[in-house]
């Protein structure tokens, strides 16, 4: 017996004693990065790295502090890169903009020297394989009904990625998996939403099967540059706006006025879109009984999110009879919870 | 022939028929009598003369655009008379086709009871569906084929169909230079983790839904 059998055996042992599935789910955010795995009291484990980095010039004394100051760095061509939700606080006390190396929900094209960054937050939050060849289901976009994308260099490229670091990676949509977290007690039928940082992901799903997926290229980022627009601030100053706990449906000050105005804007462009595409009747399902939206995602965690949501979907005549529709309980790590569901019962 | 008959229904509809006592009524003695192919005649003369009269068209080219005319009524008819043969037979087809499945129908709702008797009709029915066999297997590959481009589509762009994947590209060439270590403190940070509801009944749902245990 080699090694590696050894291991696996040891693995299986492991996971008969304590019914701990194999198999991790990783939500490659435009904003954020999550990797959920089982843990041995039934519940999941996630693991969240917000997806931005920040160069600083690099000397001994910065190191120095950045060790002490437990921030996560890098050194990368004589630079130091501070990485994570340390490199946006950073930001927004120096007034500074993050790097990104997402856009829209798909790799950036100006940022493919980010990619070794990447991959350390990557291995940091995914840990290593618990055995050769764990599955390891992680999110993709939808192609845009909005804008012309491609999702093939950017789910081959973490294909890759994530092979490499022992895996076996396969891809899910992203709102494929928002069903798989939410929708368990509809059978896995009905509508998963997922407003990200970059996109807006929708899905429709029958018993699990997805009839329909496709995005917008609309989400978080879009709010946020709105907002530093008319504000005259730094897009990680209005990100900090939007993140510092308010409610869309109360704004206490013109930043807040700011951030409410472009969330209703987009919760109803998103809702005019699918509307629209599920109105163009190709491949859609009919059902006999409402069905339930789920929405998930971090730009769907504000005050108010899912009241405005109803507020906006009210205004619409929806070609789909609907039932609840609710916000997730755990909205930010929905989306790598479905993709552990998916990755765990060995969904393909 | 066709314009004297045609002359004839005009003629027909435009006049009224009277009897011998009636036009006495009318106080008269004498008719004159003219038979239609006479006014046919007529009609076609006035015609030619008309149009020799305009010194559009010879007479040569009139009588040859009176027989094209003929010729082209001649073959609309032939037409029409194989479309109403064509209707016939799939009516024939169809008629065959529904004695086979009321035959089939009673074969297995009764068991085999009636079998018999609606032996010789299906028979009858298989004969016609047999000669229509090649049309129908075309038509199910078509469908067959355009059901597979469009789950194909589909599954493309769900992005976790067999068929994303047998398309794959290789990108690994990217990571060549992000094997070596990089300068970093990341093994000494700790990341922040947050706990989350369970996946089992997710997952004995799907297991369920599959079919499995």
């Amino acid at each position: 017996m080699t090694q590696h059998d050894n291991h696996g055996a040891r693995s299986a042992q492991k996971q008969a004693d304590t019914d701990v599935a194999l198999g991790k789910g990783l939500d490659i955010g435009t904003a954020n990065f999550a990797a959920a795995v089982q843990n041995e009291d039934g519940g999941i484990t996630v693991t969240v790295e917000r997806n931005a980095f920040l160069d600083i010039p690099s000397d001994v004394y910065s190191k120095n502090m950045l060790t002490k100051l437990k921030v996560p760095y890098v050194v990368h061509n004589g630079k130091l890169v501070v990485i994570g939700e340390a490199a946006f606080e950073l930001a927004n006390v120096f007034g500074r903009e993050t790097r990104r190396p997402m856009c829209d929900g798909l790799i950036s094209p100006n940022e493919v020297d980010a990619l070794p960054m990447m991959k350390l937050i990557i291995s940091k939050i995914l840990g290593e394989p618990r055995t050769a060849g764990e599955n390891c289901y992680f999110c993709v976009p939808a192609p845009s009904l909005d804008v012309d994308n491609n999702v093939v260099y950017h789910q081959g490229l973490f294909e890759s990625m994530i092979n490499k670091m022992g895996f076996n990676a396969h891809a899910i949509n992203e709102a494929h998996a928002v069903i798989f977290a939410e929708l368990a007690e509809s059978d896995f039928t009905g509508i998963g939403l997922s407003f990200g940082g970059g996109m807006a992901n929708a899905c429709i799903a029958y018993k699990s099967i997805p009839c329909l997926s496709f995005s917008v290229a609309r989400g978080g980022d879009w709010i946020d540059k709105n907002v530093a627009n008319v504000l005259g601030c730094p897009r990680s100053k209005a990100t900090y706006i939007k993140e510092r706990g308010i409610d869309i449906r109360d704004p206490k000050s013109r930043e807040e006025e700011a951030v409410t105005i472009y969330y209703r804007s987009l919760i109803s462009y998103v809702l005019t879109n699918i509307k629209a595409r599920f109105e163009s009747g190709q491949n859609m399902p009919s059902f006999n009984t409402p069905v339930d939206i789920a929405c998930a995602g971090g730009t769907s965690l504000v005050g108010g999110f899912i009241e405005v949501f109803r507020e906006e979907f009210a205004k619409i005549d929806f070609p789909i009879p609907v039932g609840r529709i609710f916000r997730s309980e755990e909205a930010l790590t929905a989306v790598a919870k479905g993709c552990l569901v998916a990755a765990a019962i060995g969904e393909s | 022939m066709e314009t004297v008959n045609d002359i004839r229904h005009a003629l027909s509809a435009r006049s009224r028929t009277a009897t011998l006592e009636q036009l006495a009524s009318e106080g008269r003695k004498r008719v004159r009598l003219i038979k239609a192919e006479h006014v046919a005649a007529m009609i076609a003369a006035a015609v030619h003369a008309a149009v020799d009269e305009s010194g559009l068209v010879s007479k040569e080219e009139a009588d040859k655009l009176v027989e094209r005319s003929r010729d082209e009524f001649r073959s609309l008819m032939r037409d029409r008379q194989a479309e109403v043969q064509r209707l016939a037979e799939v009516e024939d087809l169809l008629r065959a086709r529904d004695q086979e499945i009321a035959a089939l129908k009673a074969q297995l709702a009764g068991g085999g009871a009636g079998v018999a008797g609606a032996a010789g009709t299906a028979s009858a029915g298989t004969a016609a569906t047999a000669a229509a066999a090649p049309e129908i297997s075309a038509a199910l590959e078509k469908l067959a084929g355009s059901l597979n481009d469009r789950l194909e589509k589909l599954g493309r762009k769900m992005g976790i169909s067999a068929a994303v994947e047998g398309e794959e590209v290789k990108f690994d060439g990217l990571f060549k230079d992000t094997g070596k270590s990089l300068e970093s403190n990341m093994e000494n940070i700790q990341v922040k983790q947050k706990a989350g509801g369970g996946i089992a009944a997710n997952l004995e749902r799907l297991k369920k839904l599959k079919g499995g245990s």
